[in-house]
């Protein structure tokens, strides 16, 4: 996302047409020009800071459609970012999300709170579960821990397979590291069969969005400075990321708030330009062909993650490698890329509107006849997978695990 | 501020969860894409007629002033509540009651948003030819009160040649029906051209009887260029002068299309003075027919470049490029004014001219769009509304861009209407006598002047 911090929004409109919480609701108040224009009174001083005003703002996915299509250019995401840090000063956070903040603002308490002796058990601190049901899914459907956080699990550099192409760092997020090894698991291997070596560099934390989308930008800054200094590595080709939220983050949060933070520019520019996600990776490398391992043919289909589209702008690079994949057979579901509702914590802030989004999501992809429902975001993975029905016989994975 | 005895009488009619008064969900419905602003006292989310007629009946018992709003996409403010009031928001009442293609109609509610009738059409190859560049977000109520055009009008027609009936709910809280399923229907007054570009000062639609099409079996569409500005507006007077009817017709300069092209690298020829977008449809042996006397016209005009669209893929590229044109001139300030002045086909070239002259005089940018088959002028000015004095030069050159499109015989707005923008400039196009006619008909309908109050009438 461009930062034109120039322009204005001439409040043309355009932007409700993709706005997944406008088409949910058809309330001006739940779009992403009345966001803008809610911000502006506030900062005119029309608006008193509220509850009520804290609600419209947070009542977004973070999705970025909005900015994509915007013909003036504005960048949504700072905005909004910067009046939730507001309204979080104002009026506090709910109980159950300054949790997940605190954990994931130092990863070792997500160990902690898991217990050391038996690691793998469910991600939610027992406070969500009561309280909150995890809005439309169910608590036993949530991704257990890894027996092992994956970066626990393999050393920090891994050689090639054959000879060396060149060095990547893998940035593996914290779903991967917690809970879904298996992504990791499958992007290191498909990293050495291409002939990188990879390093996973050890200090690496969570990338910050969730702390930025709930505008804990304090907790987020600490985080920051660390995965700069990390992913600063010269000679390394590419820093790989298999989940977008972190890829956006560090390609264009980070950039974003250079000036804010007063981070160290030519750093921040540097990891912005070699973040690639694993399926555009795997398709720059010409001859991507050969890592497809042939069997039998197996029916998937595809959810197009909100932040691969407008964050990291690789609307197409998955579904390319699933069409030419002989070992798939692969049917593209009539809404590929509309948002699934997931949006971070959106799903269980505000599970009505979520499920309205989901449902179709559900209904199309059932309407291919996939026993595979492939996404590259932890977060709509969840999403999806929790709201599928145990008779619907499809299961949701990363489109790296495929392959 | 409304009575709380008022309130709760709306209050049970619509429920709570229709009913918006505080004051962050009140500047939401303050605004729509015009420059001004002004808060309602209350907003309402009618989805039935009923609700719609009890709330009128206790607004005019009351005199409370009602402003209805689609998606608030007008650009001249006619959504926009200056005199406060009460805001009846359309965009949950949203449902297509019924398609008949067989028939060739279908039947609406207003919060339908003009996209989603193209879809429903789609299977049935059909479709409902107004096309507003804002048809992704504008409600066909918003359509219908505002008159929409777009590109494709220029062989199709504007919304009130699509209307075959409508359901409108008067002032009073009275329900009125008029029209009905047929192309064919002189019962009575003609209502809709009244109701139909009265930009919500005479009644509340509530549900519209449209016409619709089948999609046509061929379409074609080119780019041509031209090395003068002047060959490219005389292209299109003589295309239309010499019986052609194009579906659509769309002039960009080259500045337009040099902003294009920052933006989205497309290949258009950055050093052309003028391009022309044509596109023709039909079926097919008429449409090449068609297409070499367009061919025949340009090329008499000393065209540059031809270039036809070779698939469906390039077709939309094109037309892609086209849509964009106003989003990347936005970047180029922090506001951009578009004007919407419409001249005779065969005016276009003095009328560019002379949009070109004015801009320089006041030493302003100007980029010269239009849907310039029908004479529909969009020149767009970037500027910066916060830089007073940029500011006042803008003004005087709308000012005088008005002027000059009322001299050759033209007329203030094509397709945008005349809100809150342009109710000064009446008098250059209408005499007294004209202007009081129109509010002899608002006093009839709408006696206690409620609805949408402060506009042009
Ligand atoms: C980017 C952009 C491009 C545009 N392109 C075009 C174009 O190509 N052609 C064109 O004609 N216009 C265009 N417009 C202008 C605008 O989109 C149209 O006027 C559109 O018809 C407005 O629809 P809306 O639903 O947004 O209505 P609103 O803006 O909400 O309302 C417009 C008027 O309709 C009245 N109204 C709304 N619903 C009802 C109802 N149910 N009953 C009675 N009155 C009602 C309102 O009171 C108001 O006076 C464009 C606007 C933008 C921002
Ligand atoms: S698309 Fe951009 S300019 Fe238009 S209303 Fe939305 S934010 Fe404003
Ligand atoms: S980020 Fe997504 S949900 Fe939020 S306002 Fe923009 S389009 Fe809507």
């Amino acid at each position: 996302m461009k930062s034109t911090v120039l322009q204005n929004c001439n409040k043309c409109g355009l932007c409700l047409s993709v706005c997944p919480t406008y088409k949910v609701l058809n309330q001006e108040h739940a779009s992403p020009r009345a966001r803008l224009q809610l911000i502006n009174f506030y900062k005119d001083k029309k608006v008193l800071s509220s509850i009520g005003l804290k609600e419209i703002i947070s009542k977004c996915l973070m999705c970025g459609s909005c900015a994509a299509i915007c013909p003036s250019g504005i960048n949504h995401y700072s905005q909004f970012m910067e009046m939730r840090t507001k309204m979080r000063h104002d009026h506090g956070e709910k109980v159950a999300i300054k949790s997940l903040i605190f954990l994931l603002a130092k990863e070792y308490r997500i160990r902690l709170a898991a217990g050391f002796a038996e690691f793998s058990q469910r991600i939610i601190p027992d406070n969500f579960i009561e309280k909150y049901n995890l809005g439309n899914i169910p608590v036993k459907k949530f991704p257990k821990l890894n027996k092992k956080p994956l970066r626990k699990a393999v050393p920090e550099i891994i050689s090639p397979e054959k000879s060396k192409k060149g060095t990547v760092l893998y940035f593996t997020g914290c779903a991967t590291n917690y809970a879904f090894d298996g992504t990791g698991f499958a992007t290191i291997k498909i990293l050495k069969q291409m002939g990188s070596e990879v390093i996973i560099p050890e200090k690496q934390t969570c990338c910050g969005i969730p702390m930025l989308f709930h505008g804990a930008r304090d907790q987020a800054e600490k985080n920051i400075l660390i995965n700069i200094e990390c992913l600063s590595q010269d000679d390394v080709k590419a820093i790989i990321v298999d989940c977008p939220t972190c890829g956006s983050a560090l390609k264009n949060e980070y950039p974003a708030l250079q000036k804010q933070l007063n981070l160290d520019d030519t750093a921040v520019q540097k990891i912005s330009s070699k973040v690639i996600d694993i399926m555009s990776f795997i398709l720059q490398e010409s001859d991507h062909t050969d890592l497809f391992e042939t069997s039998v043919k197996m029916k998937v289909t595809y959810h197009l993650p909100c932040h691969l589209k407008n964050g990291l702008k690789s609307s197409y690079n998955t579904e390319k490698i699933l069409r030419e994949h002989p070992g798939l057979e692969y049917i593209q579901a009539e809404d590929v890329d509309e948002c699934c509702g997931g949006g971070g914590t959106f799903f269980y802030e505000y599970p009505e509107i979520s499920k309205q989004m989901v449902a179709t999501k559900l209904k199309n992809a059932r309407s291919t006849g996939a026993e595979v429902w492939l996404t590259d975001c932890p977060v709509c993975r969840i999403n999806l997978s929790g709201n599928l029905k145990e008779k619907d016989n499809m299961i949701v994975k990363h489109p790296v695990e495929m392959l | 501020m409304l009575d709380s005895k008022i309130r709760n009488q709306l209050e049970e009619i619509v429920g709570q969860e229709r009913l918006l008064e505080k004051p962050e969900e009140l500047i939401c419905y303050s605004y729509d894409a015009y420059l001004e602003e002004s808060m309602p006292d209350l907003v309402l989310l009618p989805v039935t007629c009923e609700e719609v007629s009890k709330i009128m009946k206790i607004c005019s018992s009351y005199k409370i002033p009602v402003t209805a709003r689609g998606a608030g996409t007008s650009v001249c403010g006619a959504s926009i509540p200056i005199k406060h009031g009460i805001v009846l928001c359309f965009s949950q009442m949203n449902k297509i009651m019924e398609i008949n293609t067989k028939d060739r109609y279908i039947i609406v509610q207003p919060g339908v948003v003009n996209i989603d009738i193209q879809k429903a059409l789609e299977p049935f190859k059909f479709f409902y030819p107004p096309d507003p560049g804002s048809m992704n977000v504008a409600t066909i109520g918003g359509n219908v009160a505002q008159n929409a055009g777009g590109p494709r009008c220029l062989k199709y027609g504007v919304t009130a040649d699509y209307i075959l009936g409508m359901e409108v709910v008067l002032a009073s809280g009275k329900t009125v029906r008029f029209g009905s399923r047929n192309v064919k229907d002189v019962t009575g007054y003609r209502l809709s051209g009244l109701f139909c570009g009265s930009e919500g000062t005479l009644g509340i639609v509530t549900e519209i009887i449209l016409r619709v099409v089948p999609l046509p079996e061929t379409i074609k569409t080119i780019l041509v260029t031209f090395d003068d500005l002047d060959d490219t507006a005389r292209s299109v007077s003589d295309i239309i002068g010499a019986g052609i009817l194009p579906v659509a017709m769309e002039l960009l300069d080259k500045l337009t299309i040099n902003a294009i092209e920052d933006s989205a690298n497309l290949g258009f020829p950055r050093e052309a003075q003028g391009s022309l977008l044509i596109e023709i449809d039909g079926v097919k042996e008429a449409c090449e027919k068609e297409m070499q006397k367009v061919i025949e016209k340009v090329k008499a005009n000393n065209a540059t470049s031809i270039k036809e669209a070779k698939s469906d893929k390039e077709r939309d590229e094109l037309w892609e490029a086209r849509r964009s044109a106003f989003g990347v001139f936005a970047k180029l300030a922090p506001d951009i004014f578009s004007e919407d002045v419409t001249v005779p086909a065969s005016k276009i070239p003095s009328m560019i001219r002379k949009t070109v002259a004015i801009a320089q005089k006041y030493g302003l940018k100007v980029g010269i769009l239009a849907h310039a088959g029908d004479g529909n002028m969009h020149p767009m000015i970037p500027a910066d509304k916060s830089n007073k004095e940029e500011w006042e030069r803008v003004e005087k050159a709308f000012d005088e861009i008005v002027e000059a499109a009322v001299s050759l015989n033209g007329t203030l707005s094509g397709e945008h209407g005349i809100g809150l923008a342009k109710t000064r400039f009446l008098p250059l196009v209408m005499n007294e006598d004209s202007i009081e006619f129109m509010s002899v008909i608002k006093k009839a309908v709408d006696p206690d002047g409620i609805l949408n109050p402060g506009k042009f009438v």
